[in-house]
């Protein structure tokens, strides 16, 4: 809460015998820290009946990030990330003899880097009332991307928090070789989210928070590397022109003792394209004594396909067809296991995660066999210096 | 090309029907606001144990970061609290 | 410091307690021997031999007027740090009350507007004015030897200055200490127990350094515009981010008397705690059983 005027009037003329305030227990980010992490993204060759390379997607990244209190109420938070692409990637579906969806990988592999930063800037009045602004960049060989959001979070009483705010985004693409694959050369896109939260402490050992996103892109939405069979011919993936979705997140955080914590969190989501997801996650982070921390975790996702999705059309229906695995109906499942050591200033951490997608892990399930859905292994080392 | 063979079946799922999806959602929201009065009031310096680098809502924002940025290119529908960052042409 | 002092401290290497132990010992007997009430060696007595004259003061002393400027200012001209003369007529030491002309001489050189602050320099107006810091002083010292163990990295724990508390740091596994409030008359027993998560706890009350007379107790809290002690709370015990800001605010609100002072209180919106003469207990800390 908000010091009174006259608390505040207390606050000040102390302010030179006391010196830097001391910590309160809700802050999250006005410690002085760096971090470095190495990342390694690796999915699996294709196992169902593909052409083309199988080898898919192999992702190197870097992150920095910097987060650096001024003064007693600001923050300025940095990061930067930078990617290394390569590997085949999905371009189209044909029925095979069986009428079985085969994929074909686009043969070239495609190599791209992607570098983006982002800056942050948070005011803390104090008491849980935050303010904080932020702008993103992104660039690719053929994708750019800049953003700016702007949030609040007010404290309603001694327990609840309001948290608020929005972003808007802009995307532009310019694929590659445009002209010789007869793709659009230029096009755009528009995302604006707002969301609204509300934190409750529940006891002295737990906290939930709910809350609702909506998000609303326009422009091009499809995918200009990928190709729709439809009927004989081979078109371009054509999705419509917008999109709206609606979400709901609750995330609950426990201390199970003073050496463990249990973190849940969970989505439910749905989209004007027909699509619906669900998404639960649980990690356990437990304290191993002597500044280790041992981190597993469980994922589980599922969602419905879009209403003009499918692997491939044995005719024209359209206006709309895409064949991209990632607006198919799906499941994946994922497990993790991250470390931590901190001595001294220095943390490090490392994890690895196993993801497997497939369409039987739908739920609810589906009778279409999509041949894309993906596997990876990720894989991350990092290491943190704290300043104080 | 076989013109005669069929797309395959595409029946809808009857367990997230948009419908009956908005209905639990709504029920729920309503349940997370009465929450509210239910629960006893920790006072901001009672919270000893939420004060702990393990409680927070994402004790590793880099790792976070990361992770949203490999499900969002995998899956079709995406996000977290909070704004959203700026996109990427991820395949 | 005049009062039975505990520092207490959770770590697992004993060369920092006793580095902790050692900087604490060391900074709370330069400050009692800068600022001692008593002693005549001490900075304050130097700044009472000044008076009629000019002195400078180091940036400690100074920042510790330009506070007690604010809390004069603050409260009306409740709170006075020149009230010294006062509050030794009132010492329990004496063992008797002052007579009426006693306390005449001892207002006429009372009175922070008869004192020209300008930092560093400080005229005290009138020969024979004094000042008495208790009030800021045990609190500042409290926060400054916290600080000084949190500066050495033994961060958990509390110092204890005599029921004015500050926080080193939670415990070790992160919960917070639990402190007992002291009941205004000595029982043995706290009047109440309380979470400590941050800053500190400081109590403003009588039952230390009360002086009894026919078994009447007179507060060593003394009106700076009557001469006379206060008669309100029994004791009020105040938590904020600092325990010189807790002692600041419940120093406040035991000058201002009952009423006003619980309205202080609740203005303030920092947990407290306060007992009455006839033992009644008020106020919004929450206790933990």
């Amino acid at each position: 809460m908000r010091p009174s005027p006259s608390l505040s009037l207390l606050l000040a003329a102390s302010a030179a015998l006391t010196g830097h305030a001391p910590a309160r227990a809700d802050e999250t980010g006005s410690e002085q820290y760096a971090g470095y992490r190495f990342n390694v993204y690796s999915e699996d060759a294709l196992s169902a009946p593909s052409l083309g390379d199988p080898r898919r997607y192999q992702v190197y990244s870097q992150q920095f990030l910097l987060n650096m209190p001024i003064g007693n109420r600001n923050t300025l938070s940095v990061n930067a990330t930078h990617e290394v692409m390569s590997g085949s990637s999905p371009w189209y579906v044909q029925p095979g003899p069986d009428g079985k969806p085969i994929q074909v990988l686009s043969g070239a592999t495609i190599r791209d880097h992607r570098s983006a930063a982002t800056a942050a800037f948070t005011h803390d009045a104090g008491g849980n009332d935050t303010t904080t602004v932020s702008a993103t960049y992104s660039q690719e060989r053929d994708y750019r991307s800049a953003a700016l959001g702007a949030e609040h979070t007010l404290p309603l009483n001694a327990a609840l928090t309001l948290g608020f705010g929005g972003s808007f985004s802009h995307d532009r693409i310019e694929p590659f070789e445009a002209m010789l694959y007869d793709r659009i050369p230029r096009a755009e896109k528009n995302t604006t989210s707002a969301f609204a939260s509300l934190s409750l402490v529940l006891d002295r050992y737990s906290v939930v928070e709910s809350g609702i996103q909506v998000n609303y892109q326009s422009g091009y939405l499809s995918d200009p590397y990928k190709l729709v069979s439809v009927g004989d011919a081979l078109d371009a993936d054509t999705r419509p022109g917008r999109r709206s979705e609606a979400a709901w997140l609750l995330r609950y955080r426990r201390a199970m003792n003073e050496n463990a914590a249990l973190h849940l969190d969970s989505r439910l989501a749905v989209n004007s394209w027909g699509q619906h997801s669900l998404t639960l996650a649980a990690n356990w982070y437990q304290s191993l004594g002597d500044g280790w921390q041992l981190v597993p975790g469980l994922r589980y996702y599922s969602q419905s396909r879009a209403r003009f999705y499918a692997p491939y059309f044995a005719q024209d229906s359209g206006p709309f067809f895409s064949s991209d695995y990632r607006l198919g109906a799906f499941g994946a499942a994922a497990a993790n296991l991250n470390l931590r050591k901190r001595f001294g200033h220095w943390e490090f951490s490392a994890g690895a995660e196993r993801y497997h997608a497939s369409t039987s892990y739908a739920l609810g399930g589906t009778a279409l066999a999509d041949p894309a859905t993906v596997s990876y292994t990720r894989i991350f080392a990092g290491l943190d210096y704290h300043f104080d | 090309m076989h013109s005669n063979v069929k797309s395959p079946s595409l029946s809808p799922n009857p367990h997230l029907r948009p419908e009956r999806v908005l209905r639990w959602l709504l029920a729920v929201i309503a349940l997370a606001s009465l929450a509210g009065c239910a629960t006893q009031t920790v006072q901001p310096w009672q919270r000893g144990r939420l004060a702990r680098w393990d409680m927070r809502w994402d004790p590793d924002p880099l790792q976070a970061a990361m992770d949203q940025h490999a499900y969002f290119s995998k899956e079709g529908t995406a996000g977290e609290i909070g704004a959203a960052g700026g996109g990427c042409g991820c395949n | 410091m005049g009062c039975p002092c505990a520092l207490h401290l959770e770590t697992r290497d004993e060369s920092v307690a006793q580095a902790a132990k050692t900087a604490v010992l060391a900074e709370c007997m330069r400050l009692d021997r800068k600022y001692s009430h008593y002693r005549d060696d001490s900075l304050v007595a130097r700044i009472a031999a000044s008076a009629g004259g000019a002195i400078e003061v180091d940036a400690e002393t100074a920042d510790l007027l330009d506070f007690a400027a604010a809390l004069h200012a603050q409260s009306g001209g409740l709170f006075d740090i020149t009230a010294g003369t006062l509050t030794r007529l009132w010492d329990a030491q004496n063992g008797r009350l002052p007579d009426k002309s006693e306390i005449t001489i001892a207002l006429a050189a009372t009175g922070w507007e008869r004192v020209q602050w300008r930092r560093p320099v400080l005229r005290l107006g009138v020969p024979g004015m004094r000042l008495d810091l208790g009030g800021i002083v045990k609190e500042y010292a409290a926060d400054r030897c916290a600080k000084l163990c949190r500066d050495i990295h033994a961060e958990a724990g509390v110092v204890d200055l005599g029921g004015d508390l500050a926080l080193i740091g939670p415990h070790r596994d992160g919960t917070a200490w639990i402190v007992g409030i002291k009941a205004p008359r000595p029982s043995g027993q706290a009047a109440a127990r309380i979470e400590l998560p941050r800053g500190g706890l400081a109590t403003s009350g009588d039952y230390e350094r009360a002086l009894i007379v026919d078994g009447r107790r007179y507060s060593h809290i003394v009106d700076p515009r009557s001469g006379e002690p206060v008669q309100g709370f029994a004791s009020v015990s105040v938590v904020a981010d600092s325990c010189l800001v807790a002692g600041a605010a419940a120093t406040l609100a035991m000058l201002m008397g009952t009423q006003r002072g619980g309205a202080y209180l609740r203005d303030l919106g920092l947990p407290h705690l306060t007992i009455r003469d006839d033992g009644s207990i008020d106020g919004d800390i929450v206790r933990v059983d």
